[in-house]
């Protein structure tokens, strides 16, 4: 009862959410409802991603290769074969289903391996994506990508594309914590914890990791496709490893097994720059170093993962959940090694 | 025919590049063995090594052997430091907390290099400009230090590992890190020195790999001796040699072949370490010289 409670309350706040933000907007000077259809985007993969890393604990450093599979196909599909996008969406989310499908194989390495052959499978689309000219125009990218759409409506205005992208993630929010509370879920968390020991349980280990490896996928392809029709020009550089590892950043930032954490760690992400930008028009006079954030963007990041990963390696929403309700030390390790191996 | 007159030319460069991937392998391979961890930060560690000998012996002045000593200290000092700070305090934590804080550090040293070296590319001075004309192929003076350090410093390695005392405690932490602690050997002590040992060989790879270093080699130096440690078997230091070389004749082999014969874009280099990677991963995970493991439970 809880948890729909938490939804129903989450949901009433981003359906009013264009309402307050915009004059909010006007005074503190960052466009809230455009950054937020963006941060909803990225929303979607994380969750996805959290779904595999945080709670059946397999990594992948190679998730933003279904991310620009789906914007790719979703894109040229309406450019090149006339679909309406409509349908080029679900269309991308099957195409990265299929690649899924494909590349499940991966699966069957496990840790270090596991993340360094994601990591290959993200350089390797990456590069596909890049030299495959002849489809994907290369480093052109794709232009004129034609705006988000119902049937007989097309989507322009900013506040549609939030409705747009917010309905999905609600969506795709309910039904994964539906998941995660289900059987499914629970088997979940056992193969995290060890996977002799769920597999002696009864849990299909391999067969789980699989659907769970290609619903990451589908999901980091729906991400891709909302994502071409916002942005409405890619190129492959927009899908690198860079990609990928904030992926990771978001789900670490905002907790593993938590699939609100990801939203929260989606948001931070998304809008600390904007909020960095915006510095020295509130203040006027800011440190020289502060107005060039983006180059010190990544030192950022990697100091908020280093400290998160010594201090709070549940995450920082975990983390502050647990400080508050004192149910455990939000400072000891959950994924402690058992013993010294 | 053409692809066959420039074999000579593809193999002399896939060896050189072969070389510097040794050097980083290597360092995969020493932090893998005392702590159990793959350091995503090695290849930022060549990033180092390239731009410090660039800043201190072109915009310092000063003469290129000291450079080069000065900035593989400070590698080496930055290797300790991140040991000591980041996986130190997660010497108990899981594979995964491990994996993403060193790709934490890898990001964070990637955007220090940007800040501090903002530039594409910095031209790293050669030991000894020139070329030289082979039959068939024409190299540069620089490869023949290539190929001299890198000989070295497998020879030093393999010395260290079985000939002196460090190094055979070392071996007994990548063995059994408990049975290692109760016999007296440090294993803490070990961590630290196998990263300033890693950071050392990844800041010469960087700087040997003239003459140009830039911010943005880490990833990609970083896949591929990782790619070279994984082909020769991950913690084996001969399994590092036979590695780096074949993934170094292959890049230049296979893309010279494809390019040449069959009309294809060079892009498509850039994909071949990840693909032999995946592809040795799945096929033969212990590596080409690597003997099946049993895993315990």
């Amino acid at each position: 009862m809880r948890k729909n409670a938490i939804l129903l309350a989450f949901t009433a706040f981003i359906m009013v959410m264009p309402f307050w933000a915009a004059p909010l907007s006007k005074s503190i000077d960052i466009p809230i409802v455009l950054t937020m259809r963006l941060v909803g985007i990225y929303a979607i993969v994380a969750v996805g991603l959290n779904l595999l890393m945080g709670y059946a604990g397999q990594v992948s450093l190679g998730q933003g290769a279904f991310f620009g599979i789906g914007a790719y196909a979703s894109a040229l599909l309406t450019t090149k074969a006339g679909f309406p996008v409509w349908l080029g969406i679900p269309c991308a989310v099957l195409v990265a289903l299929i690649f899924g499908i494909l590349l499940a194989p991966v699966l069957r390495l496990k840790g270090h391996y596991l993340a360094m052959g994601t990591l290959a499978m993200g350089i390797v689309v990456f590069v596909f994506l890049r030299e495959m000219t002849w489809l994907t125009g290369g480093n052109d990218g794709v232009r004129n990508i034609p705006h988000l759409s119902l049937p007989f409506l097309e989507v322009t205005s900013t506040r549609g594309e939030f409705y747009y992208v917010w309905v999905i993630v609600i969506i795709v929010l309910a039904l994964c914590s539906k998941l995660v509370e289900s059987r499914v879920g629970r088997a979940m968390r056992a193969l995290h914890q060890s996977e002799v020991a769920a597999e002696a349980m009864g849990v299909p280990v391999s067969a789980l990791k699989k659907r769970v490896f290609v619903l990451s996928a589908a999901l980091g392809g729906l991400a891709g496709g909302l994502f071409a029709h916002l942005q409405r020009f890619i190129d492959p550089n927009q899908f690198t490893i860079i990609l990928s590892i904030s992926l990771v950043t978001m789900v670490v930032i905002g907790g593993m097994e938590s699939v609100w954490g990801s939203v929260f760690g989606a948001g931070l992400i998304t809008f600390l720059p904007k909020l960095v930008e915006a510095l020295p028009r509130w203040f006027g006079d800011v440190p020289d170093w502060l107005e060039k954030y983006s180059n010190y963007e990544g030192m950022v990041l990697g100091l908020i993962i280093m400290l998160t990963m010594v201090f709070m390696p549940s995450g920082i929403t975990r983390g502050l959940v647990d400080l508050f309700s004192r149910r455990r030390s939000p400072f000891v390790n959950p994924f402690r090694r058992k013993a010294v191996d | 025919m053409d692809f066959l007159a420039n074999c000579p030319q593809y193999i002399a460069n896939g060896l050189a590049n072969g070389c510097i991937y040794i050097l980083v392998a290597m360092g995969f391979n020493i932090i893998f063995n005392s702590t159990g961890i793959i350091n995503f930060a090695q290849g930022e560690f060549c990033m180092f090594g390239g731009l410090f000998a660039y800043t201190l012996a072109a915009s310092a002045g000063l003469p290129l052997p000291l450079a080069v000593v000065l900035a593989l200290a400070i590698t080496a000092a930055i290797g300790g430091l991140m040991e000591r700070l980041l996986v130190y305090p997660l010497r108990r934590a899981g594979v995964l907390v491990a994996i993403i804080a060193t790709i934490g550090a890898s990001i964070f040293f990637k955007s220090l290099g940007r800040i501090l070296w903002p530039k594409e590319a910095y031209k790293v001075p050669e030991f000894t400009p020139g070329n030289i004309s082979l039959p068939g192929a024409t190299i540069s003076r620089q490869f023949l230090w290539v190929f001299g350090l890198t000989i070295v410093s497998v020879a030093a390695v393999y010395l260290f590992f079985n000939h002196t005392r460090s190094g055979k405690a070392m071996r007994a932490c990548s063995v059994n890190r408990l049975a290692a602690s109760l016999v007296g050997i440090n294993v803490m002590r070990m961590s630290l020195y196998s990263f300033l040992l890693a950071a050392a060989l990844g800041g010469l790879a960087g700087l040997i790999n003239a003459p140009y270093a830039s911010y943005s080699i880490g990833l990609f130096l970083g896949v591929k001796g990782f790619t070279a440690a994984a082909v020769g078997g991950l913690g084996n230091t001969f399994g590092a040699v036979a590695g780096g070389v074949v993934l170094g004749l292959l890049e230049e082999l296979i893309p010279g072949f494809l390019t040449v014969v069959l009309g294809v874009s060079t892009g498509y280099k850039d994909a071949v370490a990840a693909i032999l990677l995946i592809a040795v991963l799945l096929f033969r995970p212990q590596g080409i010289l690597g003997r099946g493991v049993v895993e315990k439970v």
